[in-house]
């Protein structure tokens, strides 16, 4: 055989190469997304918990949420502690789908760019997830399929009206406040903002003297307060703080300055150390308003409705745009309301077994009450 | 001819005058640096304090004055030990980690909302027991096995922050119940904090050990030639150990007062401590080669971060903004206090 038939021969068996691994790969994949629409049996299942970190109370919650529902339905529970980086959360989510069983994941999302990469690797794998908070405004569950059963959030914007009449009307409708966001850049931390914004436009008479984002950290929540309180002095009437970990940071730099009785507070998230002192009625019932969501509520709520999807009790691509892209309900919390809410926490058993019976978009005290996605109005940026 | 000729190629006999002119200058400069990067600092500051009091006269009160003291003290009680740590040439990065362990250890060692032992004064022991064992560890890894200080405590800010995440657990938020705990750090005492008086009183002792003791005098001598030091006799990885030790036992300490200063703690309460201190301590004139450099100067490095910090929140800087002026002032404030220092042996690599 001359030279160029030896070529044209290896050309031609590269070219069969190629066409047959096509063919293969087109088998291979059509063959997965066969397998992803066709229901699992739930002890083909695992369940997939992804939290930012493990200490803040709010992701502790959503552990819990996690494993009482890995409890009631007989499913084993894999925790993800993201350790605050998008890298950490990534990389154990691809481990634990690459360990073989049908992952159902709910994610609460280090960063909203994390939100594809983690949906498209559960896709592939042929697993179900539900994404909390965080995800791209872009990123839509019907447009990825059945196997990004939903983005799901409390609505930040109420948050913010909801703590900011509670505090308006505490001052008595006039005088300084400050405000401390979370991360700057953080969608939470801007729709709650948004809400202060806009509720204060009822209250014409109350000012919003600073605005110093405080990165969801008590510490930095701490100096930011020692600094306003030096620029301010008794300026201040009211702090609003976007979560109840940085409320610690304002309560404790107040108390240093001798002002925690004369100041009130209002933030989200209702913590165990804020429930604490507002049965206190530490300083002088400073802290007069709060919102009531709970961690194990969302975890639950988003692994059920991905279970649903997993096990073919409801097919994602008939339901609503709302139940795609949903916002739960979030309470007002008062001093005299306090009580109502804490008997939830009392029972998350309990709680949980109400969730299967009554079904993801329906159950008491987070029932769902709109669709996505939040938008903020450009004059409340 | 021939006698010329050899005499201006011999390395001997080469007039030198041009070199030893040179060296004099080089001479004056070094002897006016000792005084002359502290005095060009203390302008920049009186500069910074000068404009933030005009552009709003409250930074200029006790009240603030009392606030900035007491932001500076736990970066200074930091700096104190991370100074010793980069005159010697090396660096500690498991600052955070270590305040994690060390302010976990301290809460859930006192009487603290989740209950448990209340241990008092062994809860202080513990908490500074961990710091010390993990600057240990940082030495003597660094010594024995002989790996770079950057890799060896960068993996150790890492155990610590595990050691802490561990014993946090998952329940709630641990707070300190003692009143007396909570409100020592921020109680006024003769004018200032009680925080601001224990950090000014670890700094005169770290200055007058660095001063006037061999101890002092052998951590400039390892920072300046290593190999010298050694050859002389001086036992190098002993004094390298307790240096380590000296700034994880520092670290803890700064773990405990934040815990004590927030009423509460998280595995994560040394959040953002390193890049406040290892700047101020370069900002004050320690080089980070090691061998020059002082206590003192780090203590300007560090007012000079906080002032900064304090004064744009007081001028009413939009956060927007507070970020980049900040780099863009301290930029200018080191150019201009280390501008008659830019000599050859100063070039950064």
């Amino acid at each position: 055989m001359s030279l160029p038939t030896k070529l044209h021969s290896l050309k031609v068996a590269v070219a069969l190469a190629a066409a047959a691994s096509l063919l293969l790969a087109g088998c291979s994949s059509t063959a997965g997304v066969q397998a992803a629409a066709k229901p699992l049996s739930a002890k083909d299942l695992v369940f997939v918990c992804s939290v930012i970190n493990t200490t803040n109370p709010y992701f502790a919650a959503n552990i819990q949420g996690c494993q009482v529902l890995g409890k009631k339905l007989g499913i084993p529970v894999e925790i993800v502690d993201s350790q605050g980086s998008s890298q950490v959360e990534i990389s154990k989510i691809q481990a634990i789908l690459a360990k073989g069983k049908k992952a159902v994941v709910f994610v609460n999302t280090v960063a909203s760019s994390d939100a594809p990469t983690i949906v498209n690797a559960v896709k592939a794998a042929g697993g179900f997830v539900t994404i909390w908070w965080n995800k791209p405004d872009n990123l839509k569950p019907q447009d990825v399929g059945n196997n990004f059963v939903a983005f799901q959030k409390h609505s930040g914007i109420d948050s913010g009206k909801c703590t900011t009449k509670a505090l308006s009307t505490a001052i008595g409708e006039k005088g300084g406040i400050i405000a401390l966001p979370g991360v700057q850049d953080s969608t939470t931390s801007q729709t709650r903002v948004a809400g202060l914004k806009e509720e204060l436009t009822s209250f014409p008479n109350v000012k919003l003297l600073d605005v110093r984002p405080s990165n969801w950290d008590p510490q930095v929540a701490y100096k930011n307060s020692k600094d306003l309180i030096a620029k301010y002095g008794d300026q201040i009437k009211g702090v609003w703080t976007a979560d109840d970990g940085m409320q610690i940071g304002a309560m404790q730099a107040f108390k240093e300055a001798g002002m925690l009785d004369k100041v009130k507070f209002v933030s989200d998230g209702l913590y165990p150390p804020t429930i604490a002192a507002m049965k206190a009625n530490e300083g002088n019932g400073a802290i007069v308003g709060e919102t009531f969501h709970r961690g194990y509520m969302a975890s639950a709520i988003g692994l059920y409705t991905a279970y649903l999807a997993a096990t073919g009790a409801i097919d994602p691509s008939k339901l609503p745009a709302e139940k795609r892209d949903s916002m739960f309900k979030i309470s007002c919390v008062t001093p005299s309301n306090l009580d109502e809410f804490l008997k939830w926490d009392n029972n998350v058993e309990g709680w949980v077994d109400q969730l299967i019976k009554t079904g993801p978009w329906k159950t008491e005290p987070v029932p769902l009450v709109a669709g996505g996605p939040e938008i903020i109005k450009p004059e409340f940026k | 001819m021939d006698i010329t000729l050899k005499a201006e190629h011999d390395p001997m006999t080469t007039d030198t005058t041009a070199i030893r002119l040179h060296e004099e200058t080089n001479s004056r400069r070094l002897r006016f640096r000792g005084k002359g990067e502290p005095l060009a600092l203390i302008g920049a500051l009186i500069v910074l304090i000068s404009i933030f009091s005009i552009l709003n006269p409250r930074f200029a009160t006790l009240v603030n004055l009392q606030n900035i003291l007491s932001q500076a003290s736990l970066p200074l009680i930091i700096g104190v030990g991370a100074t010793f740590v980069i005159l010697i040439g090396s660096i500690d990065l498991s600052v955070e980690g270590v305040m994690g362990a060390a302010g976990v250890v301290f809460v859930l060692l006192s009487a603290n909302s989740r209950g448990g032992h209340d241990l008092g004064i062994w809860a202080w022991v513990a908490a500074i027991a961990i710091g010390i064992a993990l600057g240990a560890a940082n030495g003597l890894i660094l010594t024995r096995i002989k790996l770079p200080s950057f890799i060896v405590t960068f993996g150790m800010w890492f155990i610590g922050l595990g050691i802490a995440t561990i014993l946090y657990g998952t329940d709630a938020l641990p707070s300190l119940t003692n009143d007396a705990l909570t409100t020592w750090v921020s109680h006024i005492a003769f004018l200032f904090p009680n925080v601001v008086w224990l950090a000014a009183a670890l700094l005169i002792v770290a200055t007058l050990v660095l001063r006037f003791t061999i101890f002092g005098r052998a951590t400039l001598a390892i920072g300046n030639n290593e190999e010298i030091a050694r050859s002389n006799g001086m036992p190098v990885n002993k004094y390298k150990v307790v240096i380590f030790i000296i700034a994880g036992g520092m670290s803890a300490l700064a773990g405990i007062l934040a815990a004590m200063q927030l009423g509460a703690v998280s595995n994560n309460v040394g959040s953002g401590y390193l890049f406040i201190t290892i700047p101020a301590v370069v900002i004050g004139g320690t080089a980070l080669s090691g061998g020059k450099g002082g206590m003192l100067q780090t203590a300007l490095g560090v007012l000079l971060l906080t002032v900064l910090n304090n004064g744009l929140v007081l001028a009413g800087v939009s956060p927007d903004y507070q970020s980049a002026l900040s780099g863009a002032i301290l930029v200018a404030a080191i150019v201009a206090a280390a501008w008659s220092q830019r000599g050859r042996l100063r070039i950064a690599k």
